[in-house]
């Protein structure tokens, strides 16, 4: 069997293995839902990600041992993970070959020319990992920006799927979104359409996964390389040549990613992988110098305190930055997140969303929640299993570096041992009494009240009553429970059950119905004193006025997501009162 | 021959990458196994940045507790409202530090009586350099932007005057700190730096009317130790005030009740919210002085709730009375 | 293209195989972790602070005898199928040991029944689940097809929590299995009905063979309690049969036919040693009360339960 061979095998699988982790990381029990799978597993594998959330919490997260693994194989063998593994790297190969096979072989060959901007990669490694390794809690992760793991996983996950299953609905029964999607799909098109003009432009020139695996496949055991110094020179071993590295001359190790197209090519069989150098030389080191080495480093950790000055982590943090439950305070969430986007794939009711800049640079792609999106607010039984106290939320549960805490059931909602600690809030919702219907537009409403999931509910009313525009009316002449009216009534307006009729000096009396000139007061009810012809009667219209009790409130956002007034919300949750922010306290008391 | 050599080279080579190789994994073995963490990250501030104020207070002696002196000159009240206490001598040792704590709450001037009166700041640092102290620090986290704050209420230029060296507050001075029988300071940030080192803690208030807590004197004069979201407490302040007492043991308090803001507290802003009282405390009982002081506002110590759980909490008494505070009338 | 050394080429394919190898354990090692896993043991239903004891033991109707010895009958009458048990105690203090029942009663009113029959009338209901109570140390319930039993080796409030913990996670967890479930209880008025009163007698309800699947309830009327019975049959006619057949039973027995208030209850009601004994049929309905001390309130009750029948026998 042809290694060749093998290693398409190798990068099939990997690469169906990846796309099967996102179809089914959505909650349930079927064979093509979440049940184990381990979705997590190319995010663990992730040397980038393990190195970047340790230089940045000082701690090795223990599901990112798998990560040992891989650094172990490519210390062995060099960057198998590229060439073997990567399933944005099978992409990207895939695409280059199709792109580019009806092409001569001196083309080909001149495309797979080393070129010096390859070294690229280093700088933007060298950069993330400085950000990362900034001192204390001024450290942020910004590497799930470039790395592929992250970088398939949001695509797939946030542009792909919802795309492709909308026609369907086998995913998801109702339609899923995603905020701001166009840019994950602007990098994607453009990573995987920039292999037509070069093959694996991505992996030659931006990967930092990449190049990291390069660095620490510098002194790998066994390489590539020819088995004699001299040749015929034909470079038909470069026709295919992945990783562009010169496998003719001095080859470049760090950027060969062990495809072993140029072993199958050589017509000579000059090529192999073996524990001997190549004996036309090679070179180890990346290609830049100590100055460019330095000025990459003093640039991520410069940019660090130049993007926090926009105070965006003190006093002028954005209120719409509403994390999902369990997250990390904010300082700490931005050393782990690697914006993968799978609290936002799992998430059954939608409303984790990708965020923009509006919470600063940093925020970008990282997880917040926007409840006019989905089906239901953040609600309040999401486990992975059947609901024991027990079980996982989802959105902790599949998060790869625990920037949302795997939380159980029990501590989101303050039960068995976290009842003296109480549940965790989100935030908290606000009335806008400028546009709540009960508040500002004399309509009856509470649609909030009756959806608040807790009990006793964090949403109460107060009743008020009062008189409808044009509500003086001049009674004619009484009935029994019929009192005519001198002034026109749009008939059966008052008959919703909502309306009374007040009378000076009386109690009021609920209206059953009304024609175009009476109104009929409702079986049973009377006045003491009947109206007389001439006196004043009021229509009043019975409102109940939502409050929150912001002790209570847990910021769950199904409120927000039943408010009938769908523009802009009458009542929206802000993250003021969020358990995880000191500093973001409303309540004195918890 | 030569083929022996290159076999030789070759092998070498190898070797020494094997040997490359196998430090690299040792080596991430080895920063895997330190960095390990099979918890998870949890919430909580680290107990490594928790601290406690120190105890700042003398050896009581009985008799000395308050006094209270009558007069208009500030200089010469405060002069003798220590010296009938023992003298600077029984506070500020030789060769020690000393960190003054006024209340520089607002960007006012000193003549709206909302702040320490600036001469009085400049008194209190004189005579501890007279008592040989090494360095008199004057600090205080304002509410107001704290440059402002010193430079308006004059305390800037009269503390430097005077030879003390202003301590303005900035991120790295802040640490948590936790009250051991506290409900409310928990986990809280407070300025801390000033304090660490120092031999001596002074406290400097007016007497002031307050809309929220009635009045704010000595013991609200420690608001400003508190950091973070700080206003939050408002939601309770007389709990707040009271343990404020439990978390600094000042060693002396001044209690300015020259000019007293009788209205409008605590900014004030006119000078008709002032009352000339012409009554300056001294003491090493907050809890004691507020509530002399209370009465130059024409209230009773009952009328402060603050008060009362301060000493059910063992800070002072409110009995000033029974402390047999020495009184003198200085023209 | 030259001649391929035999041993690169034996090489590349045994080190292809192995890499195919790895791949193929990778996949398998995926695909065993979603097998199904039977319930090995119970550990999934308690609390923190808990673990198990022991190993599950499972019984089926041949061996129950060897678990609760002269008590296996009342289940394998029942339609008992299968018992899970297990024991477990406290993580800090290993003294605090309960040991949980589980039994397969093929259908949820066989497990009802059991339920309803093994409960003493003082015991103490827990809410939050519809059959379940608490009595000493023991805490039983029925949740579809199972009926559970936990029982406590010492007494203990964090113990007990634990239990009642367990119970709770059972009633929310555990799947029902169960398609059938009791409809007749939907029968029986709610109004004066003394809570948790509700029993289901399979066989040899009040002495008489011919009495099965009888439901009786105690109701609180006029300051009496009376227990009124109900029996869904599976027609008119097989109601008729029965309740004739239960009528002659009584008379057999001493019983005799007395004058009813209320006409339309004529040649029902019957004087049982001073007690009103009163058997009718109403559709497909087998209904009467058993054993009332006043008959004016056996009537009432009676009247009121034949209200419900007709009302639902209209709907059905």
């Amino acid at each position: 069997m042809k290694i060749v061979t093998t290693r398409r095998i190798s990068q099939a699988f990997f690469f169906t293995l990846f796309l099967w982790f996102c179809i089914v990381s959505t909650v349930g029990e079927k064979f093509w839902q979440l049940r184990r799978w381990p979705v997590d597993w190319f995010a663990q594998l992730d040397p980038l990600v393990a190195i970047g959330t340790a230089l940045a919490t000082h701690k090795l997260y223990w599901p990112l041992l798998w990560a040992l693994v891989t650094i172990i194989l490519t210390i062995i063998f060099g960057r198998f993970f590229c060439g073997w593994v990567c399933p944005f790297g099978t992409l990207h190969h895939f695409v280059g070959y199709l792109g580019n096979r009806r092409k001569t072989a001196a083309q080909k060959i001149r495309l797979n020319r080393y070129r010096k901007a390859q070294c690229i990669k280093y700088f933007i490694l060298v950069i993330f990992l400085s950000m990362a390794a900034f001192p204390s809690l001024a450290a942020t992760l910004q590497t799930g920006l470039l790395d592929p793991i992250p970088l398939l996983t949001r695509s797939f996950n946030l542009l792909l799927l919802p795309v492709l299953d909308r026609p369907v609905s086998f995913i998801s029964a109702t339609a899923r979104f995603s905020e701001g999607a166009w840019l994950i799909l602007a990098i994607f098109l453009t990573a995987v359409l920039l292999n037509l003009l070069i093959p694996r432009f991505y992996c030659r020139f931006i990967c930092p996964l990449g190049e990291l695996f390069g660095v620490l496949g510098r002194s790998a055991i066994w390489r590539i390389g020819k088995k004699q110094a001299d040749c015929t020179d034909c470079k038909l071993c470069e026709k295919s040549c992945e990783g562009a590295c010169l496998p003719s001359g001095g080859i470049r190790i760090s950027e060969c990613v062990l495809c072993f197209n140029c072993r199958r090519d050589c017509p000579d069989e000059l090529i192999a992988y073996r524990t001997t150098p190549s004996l036309a030389g090679e070179v180890t080191n990346p290609d830049i110098s100590r100055r460019g080495f330095v000025l990459s480093l003093a640039g991520g950790v410069f940019a660090v305190p130049a993007v926090r000055l926009s105070n965006k982590l003190g006093s002028n943090w954005h209120h719409k930055v509403i994390r999902p439950p369990g997250s990390l305070p904010e300082e700490q969430f931005l050393t782990r997140c690697i914006k993968c986007g799978q609290c936002m794939r799992v998430c059954p009711t939608n409303v984790i969303q990708p965020a923009g800049i509006e919470g600063g640079l940093e925020n970008l792609w990282t997880p917040v929640l926007n409840f006019r999106i989905g089906s239901s607010g953040c609600q309040l039984n999401c486990t992975v299993g059947k609901g024991l106290p027990t079980d996982l939320v989802p959105c902790g549960k599949v998060c790869p570096t625990s920037a949302i805490r795997p939380i159980t059931l029990a501590e989101k909602l303050g039960l068995d041992e976290f009842a003296d600690v109480g549940p965790i809030k989100l935030g908290t919702a606000f009335f806008d009494r400028n546009r709540c219907l009960p508040w500002a537009m004399d309509k009856p409403c509470i649609v909030c009240e009756e959806n608040c999931p807790l009990s006793p509910k964090a949403i109460y009313t107060q009743e008020c009553f009062n008189t409808v525009r044009d509500g003086v009316l001049t009674v004619k002449e009484t009935a029994g429970n019929i009192i005519n009216v001198d002034q026109a009534l749009v008939p059966a307006k008052f008959a919703t059950g909502d309306y009374y009729c007040a009378v000076d000096g009386e109690h009021r009396v609920k209206i059953a119905a009304n024609t175009e000139n009476s109104i009929e007061l409702s079986p049973g009810e009377r006045f003491e004193k009947v109206p007389a012809a001439g006196g004043k009667i009021e229509i009043q219209v019975r409102l109940q006025r939502p409050y929150v009790d912001i002790e209570k409130c847990i910021g769950c956002g199904v409120c927000e997501h039943e408010c009938p007034v769908s523009g802009k919300k009458a009542v929206r949750v802000s993250a003021e009162g969020e358990t995880r922010s000191a500093d973001r306290r409303l309540l004195l008391e918890r | 021959m030569t083929e022996q050599n290159d076999k030789n080279l070759v092998r070498r080579r190898f070797l020494s990458r094997l040997g490359k190789a196998g430090l690299s994994i040792a080596a991430a073995g080895v920063i895997a196994h330190r960095l390990y963490d099979n918890k998870g990250p949890e919430l909580g501030v680290q107990s490594e940045d928790m601290v406690t104020f120190p105890d700042f207070s003398v050896e009581p002696q009985p008799g000395r507790t308050m006094s209270i002196v009558n007069g208009p000159d500030r200089v010469k009240t405060v002069n003798k409202a220590i010296e009938l206490l023992g003298g600077i001598g029984r506070f500020v040792e030789k060769g020690k530090t000393v960190a003054i704590k006024p209340n520089v709450a607002f960007a006012s001037p000193a003549f709206l009586g909302a702040t320490a009166n600036p001469q009085l700041v400049a008194e209190l640092v004189k005579l501890c350099y007279r008592a040989g102290a090494k360095k008199v620090f004057v600090t205080d986290n304002p509410i107001n932007d704290p440059a402002s704050c010193f430079r308006w209420t004059g305390i800037a230029e009269a503390a430097a005057n005077a030879g003390a060296k202003v301590v303005l507050p900035c991120a790295n001075l802040f640490r948590h700190t936790t009250l051991t029988d506290g409900k409310l300071i928990r986990n809280w940030p407070v300025f801390f730096g000033p304090f660490e080192n120092v031999d001596t803690l002074i406290g400097i208030a007016p007497v002031k009317h307050h809309v929220r807590a009635g009045a704010s004197m000595t013991m609200k004069n420690f608001y400003g130790l508190l950091g973070g979201r700080r206003n939050i407490f408002h939601q309770d302040i007389n709990t707040i005030i009271a343990e404020l007492s439990m978390m600094v043991k000042p060693t002396l308090v001044i209690l300015d009740g020259t000019e007293v803001m009788m209205t409008n507290g605590p900014t004030g802003g006119s000078v008709s919210d002032l009352k000339r009282k012409n009554t300056l405390i001294a003491s090493t009982d907050m809890v004691a002085a507020d509530s002399y002081g209370c009465t130059l506002l024409d209230l009773k110590p009952s009328d402060l709730p603050y008060l009362a759980k301060a000493e059910n909490a063992g800070t002072g008494t409110t009995d000033y009375e029974s402390l047999k505070p020495r009184r003198a009338v200085v023209s | 293209m030259g001649s391929v050394p035999g041993r690169n080429r034996r090489l590349e394919s045994a080190v292809s195989i192995l890499i195919l190898a790895v791949l193929f354990l990778i996949a398998a090692g995926l695909l065993i972790k979603q097998a199904p896993r039977q319930a090995k043991d119970f550990s999934f239903l308690l609390p923190s602070g808990f673990k198990t004891l022991s190993e599950m033991e499972v019984y089926n109707a041949g061996n129950l005898y060897e678990k609760i010895n002269g008590e296996a009958p009342l289940y394998i009458d029942a339609g008992f199928e299968k018992l899970s048990t297990q024991r477990f105690a406290g993580l800090s203090d290993r003294n605090l040991v309960a040991e949980l029942y589980i039994f397969d009663m093929a259908a949820a009113r066989n497990a009802f029944a059991v339920y309803s029959v093994q409960k003493r009338p003082n015991v103490e209901m827990l809410g939050g689940m519809q059959f379940a109570y608490k009595a000493g140390n023991a805490i039983c319930l029925a949740h579809g097809r199972y009926y559970v039993k936990l029982i406590a080796f010492t007494e203990s409030e964090q113990l007990s929590a634990a239990m009642a913990q367990v119970a709770k996670n059972i009633s929310t967890s555990l799947p029902v299995h169960d398609d059938t479930g009791i409809p007749e209880i939907e029968y029986l008025p709610q109004d004066n009905l003394v809570p948790g009163s509700i029993k289901l007698y399979l066989a040899n309800a009040f002495g008489f063979e011919g009495l099965t699947d009888t439901f009786t309830a105690k109701y609180t009327l006029d300051g009496e309690t009376i227990t009124a019975f109900l029996s869904k049959r599976a027609g008119k006619k097989d109601a008729d049969v029965v309740a004739q057949s239960y009528r002659n039973f009584l008379t057999e027995n001493g019983a005799k036919t007395k004058k009813p208030i209320n006409k339309t209850l004529e040649g029902s009601v019957f004087d049982f040693y001073d007690m009103t004994e009163i058997v009718l049929s109403t559709g497909p309905f087998v209904a009467g009360i058993h054993e009332a001390e006043n008959q004016q309130a056996a009537e009432k009750l009676i009247a009121k339960l034949i209200d419900k029948l007709s009302g639902k026998a209209k709907n059905d």
